[in-house]
């Protein structure tokens, strides 16, 4: 079966596809987060071990170390999605 | 003691941001400066070393160090944002929210510049760039809209990148600390590839070529103060190459590659330098050329070398910015034909030391960095010199038109302080460096000598430009960008 690294992988390569095949900039933008989608699938699937349980009570836990790193990206990337939007506003271009 | 450098910035930044609501505005000044100038007194005082933030063990917490390396990064960046601070203070009056962005880039560069952990880095890069990209949307016109938003989206797909190549890095060795990794790391594809993927993400975030078009666009349109510390962050990315290629195992073949970008690099940004028409994009495209010698001494594996051509680099740019800037405000245009600094001395002698020193002539301290770095090339000497005197035609342009027309007056503090970045550039050369090379004289002649061959046959004067629309812009960007990534991937 396909595992989580490769789908997020992949998903990162079609977010980079929607950049460079589309030139309104709300499409890139979206673009943008689907790549971001992907980086993070990608991250969860590096924590993921099998038949290992939630990190909470210290009892053979999978690696939480990716899946915190991945609430910074989160949240780096809805201030970045917002800050974009804001300058596509205010570009004077057709979005 | 060290992550103080950081926070403090970050907490006077925050406590600039509450006088908002508090409508105590008039205070703005006092906080702000007092944030700039704190992490010189933990610079100082502090001493090198390093440590893990919050006592903890190294494979449990975050690291961070002054060492020989960034302590230099560290001065540059405390030497320009405090000659920023005093040009914003009057620029910015009246204003609150640019500083407290100021702050944050502040926070931002000491941050990355004294991380040895790969995602705090990432971190700190991200808050220097989401502050400067909000920075540079500062003015009310489009033309700053769409330089930000080219700049955003370029960047984000770096960062994502480059995050993606840390996850491959923490995967294959299960660490982030950059010194375990090192101890950790074995040859193996998926670090090859990461190595790639992260240099590729870093060098579009360093304005190398074929990957900088952001950089002229977002240099030319942004506030004054922020231009000057361009000068500064383009070295963020730059500092964490030199972390990758400390602590990872690069191929001779990568370095070979990078070498060769490199000189490209060195070369096209020289020439199309030389072709603007515009003030500020040429001293731009100057910094894409500069940052191919700084990325030399990575490709030779002379990390001194690059940090000390990029300590001379940050502080010249800075003062050529704030000059060229200066006189752009004044005149309310940045074409070269529109601006003069006729009867403004300080301002004269400043562009003029400031345009010997970036040719790396040698009572200035960008001297020593291209001594060093000439002592690590085995090949390809004479490319460097030559890129040298297409620095330096470049600068003969700026100056010619510079010292043409009339000059406009340009308020006190500014002047004041446009003759700084020159005098910490003399002094550090003749601290640093005391070596005069006769040289010199024959390459700043070959410079001026190609400016007038140019000049007489007509090719400066008629201008480079693609006017695209912005979408389609970062759409060839993106995939500049892939195709560079396929490049380097292949090369490895």
């Amino acid at each position: 079966m396909i595992d989580a690294e490769t789908v997020g992988v992949l998903v990162m390569l079609i977010g980079l596809y929607g950049i460079m095949v589309n030139e309104k900039p709300i499409k890139q933008v979206l673009s943008v987060n689907v790549l971001s989608v992907g980086l993070v699938l990608f991250f969860i699937g590096t924590g993921y071990v099998p038949n290992r349980t939630f990190p909470v009570m210290p009892a053979n836990p999978v690696d939480p170390l990716p899946a915190t790193l991945m609430l910074t990206t989160l949240v780096v990337d809805v201030a970045l999605t917002a800050l974009a939007l804001a300058l596509i506003t205010d570009m004077g271009v057709d979005a | 003691m060290i992550p103080l450098l950081a926070a403090l910035p970050l907490l006077f930044a925050f406590a600039t941001a509450l006088l908002i609501p508090l409508h105590r505005n008039n205070l703005t000044k006092y906080l702000f400066l007092t944030g700039a100038f704190a992490p010189w007194v933990v610079f100082l005082f502090g001493g090198e070393g390093s440590e893990v933030v919050g006592g903890w063990t190294r494979t449990g917490g975050i690291e961070v160090a002054v060492g020989p390396y960034s302590r230099w990064f560290i001065l540059a960046e405390l030497l320009l944002f405090s000659i920023a601070a005093l040009y914003s203070v009057v620029y910015f009056r009246g204003k609150v929210k640019p500083f407290v962005l100021l702050l944050l880039i502040h926070t931002g560069l000491l941050g990355a510049f004294i991380s040895r952990d790969l995602f705090n880095y990432y971190i700190y890069m991200e808050v220097v760039s989401v502050s400067t990209f909000s920075l540079v949307a500062f003015p009310r016109d489009s033309e700053a809209k769409r330089a930000a938003y080219k700049y955003l989206m370029l960047s984000m797909i770096s960062s994502y990148f480059f995050v993606f190549a840390v996850g491959l890095l923490y995967l294959k060795t299960g660490y982030l600390n950059l010194y375990l990794m090192s101890r950790a790391v074995t040859q193996s594809k998926e670090v090859v590839a990461a190595i790639a993927i992260a240099f590729t993400s870093l060098l579009l975030k360093a304005g190398v070529f074929p990957l900088h078009s952001w950089l002229p666009d977002a240099n030319s349109v942004a506030p004054t103060p922020v231009v000057i510390l361009s000068g500064i962050t383009v070295n963020v990315p730059l500092y964490g190459m030199l972390l990758l290629s400390k602590y990872l195992p690069l191929s001779i073949h990568f370095k070979t590659a990078l070498t060769s970008i490199a000189f490209v690099s060195m070369f096209v940004g020289a020439g199309m330098a030389l072709l603007q028409r515009d003030a500020k994009r040429l001293l731009a495209y100057s910094t894409v050329s500069q940052m191919g010698y700084a990325l030399i001494g990575l490709g030779t594996g002379n990390l001194l070398g690059a940090v000390y051509y990029s300590f001379a680099h940050a502080i010249i740019k800075g003062g050529l910015f704030l000059s060229v800037g200066s006189l752009s405000d004044a005149r309310g245009s940045r074409r070269l034909d529109a601006l003069s600094y006729r009867g403004d001395t300080l301002i004269a002698v400043s562009v003029i030391a400031l345009s010997l020193a970036i040719g790396g002539v040698s009572p200035f301290v960008s001297a020593l960095g291209k001594a060093e770095l000439l002592r690590g090339l085995t090949w390809g000497r004479w490319l460097f010199y030559l890129a040298g005197v297409g620095t330096l035609a470049a600068f003969a342009k700026l100056n010619y038109w510079l010292s043409r027309g009339v000059g406009v007056g340009v308020a006190g503090v500014y002047r004041f302080l446009s003759i700084v970045p020159p005098l910490l550039v003399v002094v550090f050369g003749l601290y640093l460096y005391r070596a005069l090379q006769p040289l010199d004289v024959v390459i700043v002649g070959a410079g001026i000598l190609t400016f007038a061959l140019l000049r007489l046959s007509g090719l400066t004067g008629r201008g480079i430009g693609f006017d695209l629309p912005v979408g389609r812009d970062v759409s060839i960007n993106a995939a500049l960008y892939a195709l560079f990534l396929l490049f380097l991937l292949h090369v490895l």
